[in-house]
């Protein structure tokens, strides 16, 4: 129990970005604390202050966390808990309650306090300018583009960078592994997934014998990577280039395509 | 790419479509209560309600071309009740009762509307509450506004990976492109058999219905056109909840009652609330404007809500964070957090009434009569909020199949912590009654994802 118990600890700790010196959770556990003292309307007190902290209670109680483990069977969204207590709502209306009379120069100082103990959420590495309506990579639109069958569907075997991408944009092509392959802690194995991602160097001859498996009509691979014979000897040929991209055609799928 | 009838597709299934839905609540709630926001945030919560009903049979039990039978009904059921919300529009329109949309008296209506087209009473209706207004307030909603013009522009100029959109929005384009759902594996495209945790979170399928229906490609109803009404939609709610924690108007109130008028509990209400400086209106747009901030700053960690909110806009779960969970707050507050009309205290005062009645010994005369008639069309002033209750519950297992089960936990604990601080337990009883959808969903999902064992 003391261990689960850790756990709920952790996932808290990971949940407010205290390791990422994000202080948010401060003030709304400040607020929480001010509401306990000062909110005297009962209702809002129920609402606002017993809820969320009987939730805090449920949140660190290691026979729930169990509970909600075994019904769900997945310990990796219990974080989804702690949306219930609504950081911002709560602290908000605590924050105004506290300024009182003082409306502008608090709403001032509680601004400069939030953009201090928060993250900027643009700031993300995962927030590019976008390129598109779509919003995903042009390379990965100009190559289906490139591809894509007038009628019926075909399998493409695609570099691990442009998996997420290929199919937002066209469902006719299909790939022979996807995004669950890019996850480590999900553990599959996939043997043209290792042939691809993980050789070093791509052992051409039994590379070409599991893309024809399925059969991958065409192999788009990156222009640096390393194989030990050219594609173009196994009855590949260079159908295009899109940016770093060079896209292969396999003649004897094609044929039976 | 967006053209005019793609524009005119999304204007009537993202606005039109749910404001006339909107009105049925609309029809069974307080005059008072009544304005355009909780119209369309109603008709939201009931049309993906809807949604619900009609696509999660369609999933388990139709195979080819299911997507096809759950938007055809979807379709026919949602006009019905856009229909039925018109109608009741109407039907008050002509009974000179209060508008469903503003809540406005017909007298009044009638006086400021003759000869005078819908654009120009817009237009007098924003000039009005401006003219309310003090500088400074307008400065603040000027700010939040801004605020929020940062948010929509980043959201529309910047793209912002994650990883789950090769399941959801791939979910929605094979709906769109193939008349599929949920029997195609999305990352790779070969069969597959039901995933249950998936299948029953529909959100991915009304996104492919707005794409169908627009006629525009669902990764570009994702991730360009939901955020501009899922992130309005959302700051709406926190809108109306603003309006109820901050409701106390100072300049308003002397002209219905002088205070010769006023009970003595009235009067010390508003004395009450003078003082509490917190409670006024004018904290209104300050308030929105911290919500704003909190919604910038809040990625603190890759797991908040806020985070969800502005990365992952188009997906489920961050709907069920940032728009359900908010939205139950929204009802917590507006039906229990009143000075005045707490159904125990009408109880109360309905024994009361009673009680004097038969220590004198009489029948009720006219007057009480009128009273208890007034008395009992109050009852009924809750039903629409009670119905975007259940709507809002049934909308988080739209969301996704976590959320149901967050919805209830948090049903549960403020449905406690009520009913100890009120000491009456039929709120218990009732916020059980409103989670009904959602054991009927778990139920569901239970049986579905066990029913191998009873093989």
């Amino acid at each position: 129990m003391w261990g689960i118990f850790l756990e709920s600890v952790v996932v808290f700790k990971n949940y407010m970005g205290f390791h990422e010196n994000g202080y948010l959770a401060g003030i709304y556990l400040f607020v929480l604390l001010y509401l306990w003292l000062t909110e005297k309307d009962k209702r809002r007190r129920a609402i606002f202050v017993y809820a969320p902290t009987l939730l805090l209670a449920l949140f660190f109680c290691p026979l729930f966390r169990k509970v909600f483990v075994r019904i769900l069977e997945d310990s990796e969204t219990y974080y989804r808990l702690l949306w219930l207590l609504q950081m911002s709502l709560v602290s908000a209306y605590g924050l105004i309650r506290l300024c009182g009379r003082h409306r502008r120069i608090g709403l001032a100082v509680i601004c400069i306090a939030v953009a201090a103990c928060g993250n900027y959420v643009y700031d993300s590495e995962h927030i590019t300018k976008a390129q598109n309506a779509w919003h995903l990579p042009q390379e990965a639109v100009d190559i289906v583009d490139l591809i894509e069958p007038e009628e019926g569907r075909i399998t493409v075997l695609v570099p691990a960078d442009l998996i997420y991408y290929i199919r937002q944009y066209s469902t006719q092509i299909e790939l022979p592994y996807g995004r669950e392959m890019l996850i480590a802690r999900w553990d599959y194995h996939h043997a043209m997934y290792e042939a691809m991602e993980k050789a070093e160097v791509i052992e051409t001859a039994s590379f070409v014998g599991l893309t024809r498996e399925y059969p991958c009509a065409y192999v788009v691979l990156k222009e640096d990577r390393e194989l030990t014979e050219p594609l173009t000897d196994y009855g590949f040929t260079l159908y295009d280039q899109v940016g770093e991209y060079l896209i292969y055609q396999d003649s004897e799928t094609s044929q039976e395509v | 790419m967006l053209h005019i009838t793609g524009l005119l597709g999304l204007l009537f299934w993202l606005a039109v479509i749910p404001f006339c839905i909107g009105l049925i609540p609309a029809n069974f709630i307080s005059a008072k209560r009544r304005g355009p926001g909780f119209v369309l945030l109603a008709g939201y919560f009931v049309m993906w309600a809807l949604f619900e009903v009609v696509t999660i049979p369609a999933v388990l039990f139709v195979k080819y071309d299911n997507f096809k039978t759950a938007s055809v009904c979807f379709m026919i059921s949602s006009m019905v009740c856009a229909a039925a919300g018109v109608w009741l529009a109407y039907r008050n329109h002509r009974a000179h009762r209060p508008d469903l949309i503003t809540g406005k008296d017909v007298e009044i209506r009638q006086k400021s509307d003759r000869n005078v087209s819908f654009v120009k009473r817009v237009r007098e209706h924003i000039a009005a509450q401006g003219k309310r207004m003090s500088w400074a307030e307008r400065i603040e909603w000027l700010l939040f506004f801004g605020l929020l013009g940062f948010q929509l522009y980043k959201a529309a100029a910047y793209a912002s990976f994650d990883g789950d959109d090769a399941y959801y929005v791939v979910e929605s384009l094979i709906a769109q492109q193939a008349d599929v759902m949920y029997r195609i594996l999305p990352y790779t495209g070969r069969p597959t058999d039901l995933d249950i945790r998936h299948a029953l979170a529909v959100f991915p399928m009304w996104v492919a219905f707005i794409a169908v229906k627009s006629g525009i490609h669902a990764t570009i109803v994702s991730h360009t056109i939901l955020p501009f009404v899922l992130i309005p939609l959302s700051y709406l709610v926190y809108y109306e909840i603003g309006r109820q924690l901050f409701r106390f108007n100072p300049h308003s109130g002397h002209k219905e009652k002088t205070a010769r008028e006023q009970t003595k509990k009235e009067r010390a209400g508003r004395r009450q609330m003078e003082d509490n400086t917190f409670l006024h209106r004018e904290n209104l747009p300050v308030f929105m404007i911290l919500m704003a901030m909190f919604q910038i700053f809040g990625n603190v960690s890759i797991y908040t809500n806020e985070t969800f909110f502005l990365t992952r806009t188009w997906q489920g779960k961050a709907v069920a964070g940032s728009l359900v969970i908010p939205a139950l707050f929204w009802m917590f507050l507006w039906i229990f957090d009143r000075r005045k009309g707490m159904p125990q205290e009408r109880t109360a005062d309905r024994k009361a009434g009673g009680n004097a009645r038969k220590a004198a010994g009489r029948k009720p005369d006219v007057t009480e009569k009128n009273e208890a008639v007034r008395k009992q069309r109050k009852r009924y002033d809750d039903a629409g909020l009670w119905l975007v209750f259940v709507c809002i519950n049934m909308t988080a297992g739209v969301c996704s199949s976590i959320a149901v089960f967050l919805a209830c936990i948090l049903m549960a604990l403020t449905a406690l912590a009520l009913t100890v601080t009120e000491r009456d337990y039929r709120v218990l009883l009732k916020m059980g009654a409103v989670c009904i959808p959602n054991v009927i969903y778990m139920a569901i999902y239970v049986v579905t994802a066990y029913s191998y064992l009873l093989k």
